[in-house]
């Protein structure tokens, strides 16, 4: 019940009041938000990486480049990435948050299928069955929490005590959350997505979901505690 | 079973998603016996069930009152100062709704003859943030699918690099096999040269 923003993320700076939708900017959630935008821009920005194999009983090597067509597609869909990304770090209603990583999710999905490699298709198949199931304890999640408490937004839910029924919403929403960040023990079909060229795209993968998983344990720690 | 025969189960991208879904359905499982009970005091707010309907109101259960921008309806939002104007609209029907639950009592009873003001209101003003998100995520998966139909990634027929290797697979295997044809021959003849002797 006392886990405050100010006890979490430093001093309150300000809100952008949406409505019911209040997002606000503490230094923690603002730190967030400023190196995901930094990161983006450097990704719209950079080249992607070229890929070099050595060739199997031959003494030549393989190029993996990444074509014009994918290159374009790959970094559309990663600027959007990190946007979205960036996005969750200052929200402050968690439907909102459960949506950003929605988001989040299908977009991890589109950067990988433009890639042209079986193996890595493969991986990217089953993370989005994954991601698709996720859905489920997502929104279940956080409609479970409005249900017991009538309330979304987390200013107002930090102040209220956490009941068995909070609790096994904030579960649903972690498995979520794992799941469709890919943490351990569900990380190999995400970890293979990564075994292709055109780096700068892939590495957002990463750290949206590193990200996403920090501002997730904030918000458990606001609902439950 | 020792713990690196499981790791290693786990790193097969194939079994995650059946790993997942059995973990998922266990919670699942375990929230049947966590006391679930809805709290009243909710936000958007709507009269308890039967509650309209006992009292016979043309568009039961869905009159929330307020009249079209002039008297607010009965909305609860989270942060009212954010949404002034919010209630003004909660009442509209369309005048063909409108002459329908003038001569029928069972007008409510169907989703799509709520009245549309309220649910704008709540989509457009209170929560449009949500809304603008929600349509992103259908328009990224439009995107994508769009994309991938267009380049089908996952063709391999045309590819000259996919063609190339399975040609260089096919031409290594073949020798390969004609290598062990003749060594099982020449196996087969001193065999055979053995024998007669």
């Amino acid at each position: 019940m006392g886990m405050d923003f100010v006890t979490l993320g430093g001093n309150l700076l300000g809100t952008i009041p949406l409505g019911d939708i209040v997002l606000y900017l503490t230094p923690f959630n603002l730190f967030l938000f400023a190196v995901l935008l930094g990161f983006t821009v450097m990704i719209g920005l950079s080249k992607p990486e070229t890929q070099i194999e050595a060739t199997f009983h031959y003494l030549n090597n393989t190029e993996v480049k990444v074509g014009e067509k994918e290159f374009k597609q790959r970094r559309f869909l990663s600027v959007i990435c990190g946007i979205a990304s960036a996005g969750a770090m200052i929200t402050g209603d968690l439907f909102n948050f459960t949506l950003f990583m929605a988001l989040v999710g299908i977009l991890n999905i589109g950067i990988v299928s433009a890639v042209k490699q079986t193996s890595v298709l493969n991986s990217a198949f089953n993370y989005g069955l994954i991601a698709m199931m996720c859905s489920l304890p997502l929104f279940g999640g956080a409609a479970i929490i409005l249900a017991s408490t009538g309330t979304l937004s987390l200013a107002v839910l930090s102040q209220m005590p956490a009941s068995p029924m909070v609790v096994f919403g904030a579960v649903l929403m972690l498995i979520g959350i794992l799941g469709e960040s890919g943490v351990a023990p569900f990380f190999a079909s995400k970890a293979e997505m990564f075994r292709t060229a055109g780096s700068p795209f892939i590495v957002i993968i990463h750290l949206s979901s590193l990200f996403i998983i920090v501002r997730a344990v904030e918000i458990l720690l606001l609902v439950l505690w | 079973m020792r713990i690196g025969v499981l790791w290693n189960k786990l790193a097969d991208p194939k079994n995650i998603p059946r790993l997942f879904a059995f973990s998922l359905g266990i919670i699942l499982i375990i929230g049947l016996i966590v006391p679930m009970a809805l709290n009243p005091d909710q936000l958007y707010v709507r009269p308890a069930p039967q509650e309209q309907i006992d009292e016979g109101l043309a568009i039961a259960p869905y009159d929330r009152g307020g009249e079209v921008l002039t008297e607010p309806g009965n909305i609860n939002p989270q942060y009212p100062e954010n949404a002034a104007q919010l209630g003004m609209i909660t009442g509209y029907m369309s005048p063909i709704s409108q002459w329908v639950s003038s001569i029928s009592p069972y007008f409510g009873t169907s989703i799509y003859s709520s009245p549309g003001g309220l649910i704008d209101e709540i989509l457009y003003y209170t929560r449009g943030f949500d809304t603008i998100l929600e349509s992103s995520i259908l328009m990224m998966a439009f995107i994508i699918a769009s994309w991938l139909s267009i380049n089908y990634t996952m063709d391999r027929k045309n590819d000259e690099n996919e063609i190339r290797k399975d040609v260089k697979k096919a031409i290594t295997d073949s020798t390969k096999v004609a290598n062990e044809v003749k060594a099982n021959d020449a196996k087969a003849r001193s065999k055979q040269l053995r024998r007669d002797n």
